[in-house]
């Protein structure tokens, strides 16, 4: 362990004595916080100026006047989409945006108690059958779920401010679009948006209030601009009704909702990246190569005739210096682009403000600079296994940069691929949105880049013990 | 730890080319050993071989009685001075010897010792690609000093100086085998290591020719043979070759003579009132002895030309 100290120290000098890799990793960092900042003042969005909610779906109500309750059982929940809600709803009219409080069960993801397009609250899983309940008394709004219509389960209390004395109550139905996005071209895309439907069975409808000859049904929805699903339907009489609908009643704060924009900021904040990588791509290959070179190798060899212990410890110089230039490039090109973002519309509600020290950013972040330290380490590995400065730099570039070049010109499909297998991958460390171009989850790319690091370095050991210097 | 070189049968190959051949030699301690022999004719692989940098096809290489990759403070064991132009270009001097000294585990001061020791503390912050192949020199036996070590090897070192550094490194080279240092100096001419080198080790083809002392090389080259210079060159050989002796014409007024001693050679001539200028026994050169040795090694020997 002292001699691997002692080589560690000797590789340190090595590094920091030669001018050209000081510049290299100068050259890194400036290339990457000044092409990030470039880039994020580059992009903008107009995701706020759209709506900041939906209200549209299928809803079978009378008048409730005061303080009441409803009772009923959704019998089933059939079709259309993950986030399909069937449940008890109490809102003022059909007006867009009115206030409202709902209790619910959805296809996939449990019983809810959402309201004012802005509150969302669990309760247990499972889906239909179910009894749901909802009470009001004064502003405040209680939802109920039970599985037998005898032991019931408070799922949450919600205050509604601006619910008039006289409200709509009822049932509703709603299932949101389909998003489907598909490449058409190198840098241009297509979203596909496609209504669903859902239809569920509502049984022993019953509340204090309720007057079996008053229920009427209306297909809330957007009286200027296009309707995202489709009109509701709905049969039956007094206590059992049969209702479908499509749409969505959710906004800011509701699991379901689609935010107009899914750019991904701290991705965005980052990009220049892609171009910094290129002077460590060239620092790693020219810490091996040009031991070649200059003929340093043989002095480096007989100074220490354990050869892998001489490529380890360039390995962890390499990685470290790489690692902290990194992390100093990535924290300031994030920094720097956030001001730049929020001029350019990346502001809430639709991109909350980011901070460096949220869970995403710093991975983001301190994932950038295991990113280059990695790739160094790879590059250094090709370097040493190559021996010549040219054809590692060319080796090492086909990998890394072609890849970003030609995949999207090809297909999204071959993008995709091409993320995943390549070292490319680890920069899905960057990631904090799932978008439809996301290839790989990000600590599994950066473990394709480890993989790439770890075999080169291991196959450049077994070659530098193997040959002749 | 035991102040020698042992390369025994040693054989190594490149490809279809044989480089080294069933090599044999030790250096010894406390003295210069001379490694001689044509270009391409194998030293520099050998010291790769001895270096741990080459492995060798058969046989071995022994620094103090071990292989060269099992010591544990190579630098400490053996200094070598390859290639003094196997320097990074844009590194200091100084840098240059600090992270050899670091590998070692060496204290930085001794850095500044060997750069003044070869006379390049002036030198030490230029970066060496600004030096002359002289100094590049001085820094690379800096560079093999730097762990004190009981063993050094130099391939080559005088090429390239100029003639004060050619003596400056004698002198050094000198002294090492007097504090009892075993050192090994390669050249392609014999004629650098007259004066040098007490011991000569010459290869051919990767073969070994000859492994002596530089006083017995130059006296079997010399035979006792007598040059006389005489301004009757026939009568003298007619006299000389009835007393015994073997006599060839070497010159216009020239004669060599072998099979008389010169007290003899002298006694016939003045008994018979023959003039002679001089008398003197042949002594050949260091170089004369190794071209004789080497005659059928060179193996990119240069055409006869006749002109």
């Amino acid at each position: 362990m002292r001699e691997f100290g002692q080589v560690l120290r000797g590789e340190w000098t090595k590094f920091r004595s030669v001018r050209s890799t000081v510049w290299c990793v100068l050259a890194a960092v400036v290339l990457t916080v000044l092409l990030s900042s470039l880039a994020a003042s580059a992009t903008s969005t107009d995701a706020n100026t759209a709506p900041r909610f939906v209200d549209e779906f299928s809803f079978v109500h009378q008048p409730l006047t005061g303080d009441g309750t409803v009772t009923a059982r959704v019998a089933s929940l059939a079709g259309g989409h993950e986030w399909a809600k069937a449940g008890l709803m109490i809102k003022d009219g059909a007006a867009q945006g009115s206030p409202y409080a709902a209790v619910m069960v959805t296809a996939r993801h449990g019983v809810r108690l959402q309201s004012t397009f802005d509150t969302d609250v669990a309760g247990n899983a499972g889906t239909a059958p179910r009894w749901l309940r909802l009470t009001r008394t004064g502003s405040s709004v209680t939802g109920f779920e039970s599985t037998d219509g005898r032991t019931w389960h408070e799922v949450g209390r919600r205050d509604v401010d601006r619910l008039p004395r006289v409200a709509e109550v009822g049932l509703f139905v709603a299932s949101p679009l389909d998003v489907q996005t598909r490449k058409t071209g190198a840098g241009s895309n297509e979203t596909a948006m496609i209504p669903t439907r859902s239809t569920a069975v509502f049984d022993q409808i019953a509340g204090d209030q309720l007057d079996p000859d008053a229920w009427q049904r209306t297909d809330v929805a957007p009286t200027v601009g296009p309707r995202l699903g489709e009109p509701g339907d709905a049969d039956g009489t007094g206590q059992r009704f049969t209702v479908t609908g499509s749409g969505d009643v959710a906004g800011y704060g509701i699991e379901s909702w689609i935010p107009p924009g899914d750019d991904d900021m701290v991705r965005n904040s980052l990009g220049g990246v892609q171009v910094g990588l290129m002077a460590v791509i060239a620092l790693g290959v020219l810490f091996a190569t040009s031991e070649y070179k200059t003929g340093t190798i043989r002095a480096t060899l007989t100074a220490s005739p354990r050869r892998g212990r001489v490529l380890a410890a360039k390995a962890v110089v390499l990685g470290g210096v790489v690692f902290l230039a990194g992390l100093v490039a990535s924290a300031a090109a994030f920094v720097i682009a956030q001001p730049a973002m929020r001029a350019n519309g990346y502001t809430p509600p639709a991109y909350p403000h980011l901070s460096l020290v949220d869970g995403p950013v710093l991975r983001a972040v301190v994932g950038t600079a295991l990113f280059l330290a990695l790739l160094a380490v790879f590059s250094l590995g090709i370097g040493a296994i190559r021996r010549r400065t040219v054809g590692a730099l060319i080796l090492v570039v086909v990998l890394v940069v072609v890849p970003q070049i030609v995949g999207p010109v090809v297909s999204l499909n071959a993008e995709l691929w091409l993320g995943r297998l390549t070292p490319v991958a680890g920069l899905a460390i960057q990631q904090t949105r799932e978008r439809f171009d996301s290839a790989i989850a990000p600590w599994a790319g950066l473990g394709v880049l480890s993989a790439y690091a770890v075999g080169a370095m291991v196959f450049a050991i077994v070659r530098l013990r193997g040959r002749d210097a | 730890m035991d102040a020698s070189i042992e390369v025994r049968q040693l054989r190594k190959t490149y490809g279809p080319t044989v480089a080294v051949e069933g090599l044999s030699f030790t250096v010894a301690a406390g003295q210069v050993t001379g490694f001689v022999g044509p270009n391409g004719a194998g030293k520099s692989t050998t010291m790769r071989v001895i270096l741990g940098l080459d492995a060798p096809d058969a046989g071995s290489a022994l620094v103090g009685g071990r292989p060269y990759r099992t010591l544990p403070t190579p630098l400490c064991a053996v200094g070598a001075l390859l290639d003094a132009g196997a320097v990074h270009p844009g590194r200091r001097a100084r840098d240059h010897l600090l992270w050899l000294a670091h590998y070692a585990g060496l204290p930085t001061r001794r850095v500044d010792e060997v750069l003044e020791l070869v006379g390049l503390a002036g030198a030490a912050r230029r970066r060496a690609g600004g030096f002359s192949l002289g100094m590049r020199q001085r820094l690379g036996i800096a560079a093999a000093l730097l762990g004190d070590p009981p063993v050094l090897m130099f391939d080559e070192p005088v090429n390239g100086l100029d003639p004060e550094g050619i003596v400056w490194i004698r002198g050094l080279l000198r002294g090492f085998a007097e504090q009892g240092r075993a050192v090994l100096v390669s050249s392609h001419l014999m004629g650098e290591l007259e004066g040098t080198a007490d011991h000569l080790v010459v290869i051919g083809r990767g073969r070994l020719i000859a492994d002596t002392t530089v006083r017995d090389l130059v006296a079997a080259a010399s035979g006792d043979r007598v040059v006389l210079r005489t301004a009757d060159r026939s009568g003298a050989m007619s006299v000389l070759a009835n007393a015994g002796a073997t006599v060839a014409a070497t010159d216009r007024d020239s004669l060599t003579v072998s099979g008389l001693p010169a007290e003899r050679v002298v006694a016939v001539l003045t008994e018979r009132g023959l003039p002679f200028s001089e008398v003197s026994a042949h002594r050949a050169t260091l170089e004369e002895a190794y071209m004789e040795l080497t005659r059928d090694a060179v193996e990119f020997g240069a055409p006869e030309v006749h002109s």
